[in-house]
């Protein structure tokens, strides 16, 4: 009964050891923090809503040349909610004859709204952010506004004019759907 | 006894030689009060946690509740007021601390081998501050935080290669939305916070174990120990601070609440006077160059910070040896103040600016008494939306200012319809009787000469005319007034339709002698023409909401006013404005023309 007990198997290196536990580390902290990365990183892949045609007032009520500041309004999807017939954002028409251009209320400066200025010669619009400034149609004309306003689509449809609402990206040169 | 508990926690914890570590730090070259800024940093975070987790009880952070909830914090919870005073402006002390503290430590040369990994671990830690400051800035969802914090986003967009993904992170899609607001909140109270902790352990480990940076003329071989001396000086400056944020925020009762956020509004946005520098600095960089001050030049001066300690490498802290390395700081501190001077200087002088300022001030009142009431589950823009006094002044500048002046809306020169003020009162219409015509009433309308005045003899009348005595156009204007009054209300005592008499007579004069033209309770204007409203309800509720629904409808004018060949009569809104938003602008319209 002495028998040499079987050749046990040499002892795992300490080098071994060291990578299963580096291994393990690393996966117990994907399984507890990819989940979550995945989730915090889902807006990267989310696409804005492109454009929606919005109804807005009527082609008699604006007057030749005077910019009006009209409200797109449209059912807004907001993460878990949805609102019926909520003011989405503002836009700024100005008729020209029976043309009608639709601007982009948002300043492609910093994302401020844009107001109207009066006067004259020198109408058009102003950011009160950072003092950008733009003509009637949209054209900048001093300021640092990387791009003139946004315009955006309109067609008249009963005699409403209607918008193509759509966001772009802030603050740089080209103009870029969010 | 005491001792005798003490001595059980010590053999079990040995909690008397951590206090002894903690405690007895030897302070080479003595205590100084310059040495006290990182303390009070510290008790100032102290107060924020404290006062922010007090919050946190109350506050609920969605674009439903978050104002609502502030408001109520603000407005209404006991106590609630000083928490939020104190948190709002214990962030500004911090901001203020932080610069005193990175000066001393500039001055000092406490950045220079072997402490520059402490040096950088509290340029992050004002980083976090600032962020801390500004996720705090949006979560009450008002217009201000709202905007301020679209343009920081906006501006963390403009970064090359990463920023457009860094602003989708932050906001948590492509748009404002609940989402940003929860991700913001994410940011303030748990991954902030912890990472703050974290570089502050680091950060007061390292300083122990380098020790405080006495100055070049200091004696060194004096020692004090932190406790009692420099620990005295630590406390008696955060009390100090401390009682500088509470007289703030008893003085200001709280802290500022803006209106609700509403991303169709336009909203004169600034930053809070800290990032007023900044703010002004975007202005002088014109087209592609944007990005130099966005992201270029608060990177440069963030670069040379943390190069700080490799630029001053000599020996030695005295300041008359480190001059050069020292100036570009001073001259950034310069220019943060002269840029902030001038953001504040420029707004002052802006006429344009003001007047904006005054509205969203004036809308930021009205919204917070509204909202005393209780704010609706739907959120507290569709509470604005529901209050007269907010919509209907909207309502109007968008619909009815292109024509009639009313108050301050419409504009008095290209004003083609009548003024309203006073529309329907006593006076207006003893003052429509007399001269119709007159230049606030139908003066610059098409109708000008369509009315009669009743006692001035008109050019084309034969001798059957005669003027209406005064007595009857008081009764008549007696009677229609208090046809204006709401059912069920007595008339205002000494106003002629308090004479129950005289508005009897009224209504015998209107019923004789108005029918000739006008319709009254639907019968009249024998000549068939058209022109002349009804006038039983005259200036009531019912009037004007049918007016401005359709004038056409029988209630007020009849079908023929809106014949096309009518040029200039008031149009309907019954297509584009909803009934509940005719109901707002009737009362609205009502209330201010009688005020």
């Amino acid at each position: 009964m002495s028998e040499s007990p079987p050749p046990s198997p040499p002892p795992p290196s300490r080098r071994a050891l060291v990578l299963a536990t580096c291994v393990g580390g690393c996966a117990l902290a994907l399984a507890a923090g990819g989940p979550a990365v995945a989730m915090v990183f889902a807006p990267l892949s989310e696409n804005g809503r492109g454009g929606r045609w919005g109804r807005t007032i009527k082609l008699d009520q604006l007057e030749e040349g005077a910019p009006k500041r009209v409200a797109v309004v449209d059912d807004r999807r907001d993460a878990w909610s949805v609102e019926r017939g909520v003011e989405l954002g503002s836009v700024w028409l100005v008729r020209r004859g029976d043309e009608v251009i639709a601007l982009s209320a948002v300043c492609p400066h910093l994302g401020c709204s844009v107001n109207a200025v009066e006067g004259g010669g020198a109408a058009g619009f102003s950011c009160p952010c950072h003092t950008s400034a733009f003509d009637l149609s949209g054209k900048r004309t001093s300021g640092p506004s990387p791009r003139d306003l946004d315009r955006l689509e309109t067609r008249i449809e009963d005699g409403h004019v209607m918008v193509d609402f759509r966001r772009f990206r802030i603050g740089i040169a080209q103009k870029v759907e969010t | 006894m005491i001792r005798r508990i003490l001595d059980f926690i010590d053999e079990r914890t040995g909690i008397r030689s951590l206090a002894s570590h903690l405690l007895d730090e030897p302070i080479r070259g003595g205590a100084r009060w310059a040495y006290v800024f990182g303390s009070a940093l510290l008790a100032s975070f102290m107060v924020q946690a404290v006062t922010g987790v007090a919050l946190m009880t109350s506050y609920a952070p969605s674009d439903k509740t978050a104002w609502a909830s502030v408001h109520f914090i603000q407005f209404q919870q006991a106590g609630g007021w000083l928490v939020r005073g104190l948190h709002h402006f214990g962030a500004q002390a911090m901001v203020v601390l932080l610069g005193f503290h990175i000066a001393q430590v500039s001055i000092f040369g406490a950045y220079k081998r072997p402490r520059e990994v402490t040096w950088w671990l509290g340029l992050g830690l004002m980083a976090i501050t600032l962020g801390f400051a500004l996720t705090g800035y949006l979560l009450p969802w008002d217009q201000k935080g709202y905007w301020a914090t679209r343009v920081a986003t906006n501006i963390a967009g403009t970064v090359p290669v990463v920023g457009d993904a860094t602003q989708r992170l932050l906001q948590g899609g492509p748009e404002y939305g609940s989402l940003t607001l929860t991700r913001f909140y994410t940011l303030h109270v748990v991954f902030l916070p912890a990472l703050l902790v974290a570089l502050v352990l680091a950060h007061v480990a390292l300083f122990r174990r380098h020790g405080v940076t006495p100055p070049a003329s200091a004696d060194t071989s004096r020692v004090d120990a932190f406790f009692p001396k420099q620990l005295f000086k630590d406390t008696v400056a955060a009390l100090v601070v401390v009682a500088i944020v509470f007289a703030l925020a008893i003085g200001a009762h709280g802290a500022p609440l803006d209106a609700p956020a509403d991303p169709s509004s336009d909203y004169p946005a600034r930053p809070e006077w800290y990032f007023l520098a900044l703010f002004q600095l975007l202005k002088y960089f014109h087209g592609s160059l944007e990005i130099v001050g966005t992201v270029v030049l608060p990177g440069l001066v963030a670069a040379y910070l943390v190069a700080l300690p490799f630029l001053d490498r000599k020996e030695g802290t005295a300041l008359r040896t480190r001059i050069k390395p020292l100036v570009p700081l001073a001259v950034v501190g310069l220019a943060v103040i002269v840029l902030t001077a001038k953001a504040v200087a420029d707004d002052a002088r802006d006429a344009e600016f003001q007047k904006e300022r005054a509205k969203a001030d004036a809308r930021a009142k009205a919204a917070v008494r509204l909202a005393m009431d209780g704010v609706p589950p739907e959120g507290p823009l569709v509470m604005l939306a529901r209050a007269p006094e907010i919509r209907g002044p909207e309502l109007f500048d968008r619909h009815c200012a292109s024509c009639h002046v009313l108050g301050e809306h419409g504009s008095e020169k290209d004003r083609t319809a009548p003024k309203l003020d006073g529309w329907s009162t006593e006076k207006w219409i003893l003052d429509m009787l007399h001269d119709p015509d007159g230049d606030e009433r139908f003066g610059r309308t098409p109708y000008k000469g369509e009315m009669p005045s009743m006692d001035v003899k008109p050019a084309d009348a034969d001798e059957s005319w005669s003027p209406m005595s005064q007595e009857d156009m008081k009764a008549a204007a007696a009677f229609l007034a208090r046809e204006g009054d709401p059912p069920g209300t007595p008339p205002p005592p000494g106003s002629l339709r308090s004479d129950e008499k005289l508005v009897a007579r009224g209504e015998e004069i209107v019923r004789t002698r108005c029918t000739t033209c006008h319709l009254f309770r639907g019968e009249g204007d024998d000549g068939g023409q058209g022109l002349a409203p009804e006038l039983a309800g005259y200036g009531s509720f019912a009037w004007v909401r049918a007016q401005i629904a359709n004038p056409s409808s029988k209630e007020t004018y009849r079908e023929a006013a809106l014949d096309p060949e009518r040029k200039g009569h008031m149009p309907r809104f019954d297509a584009e404005l909803s009934p509940a938003d005719i109901d707002l602008l009737a009362k609205w319209v009502l209330d201010v023309a009688r005020r």
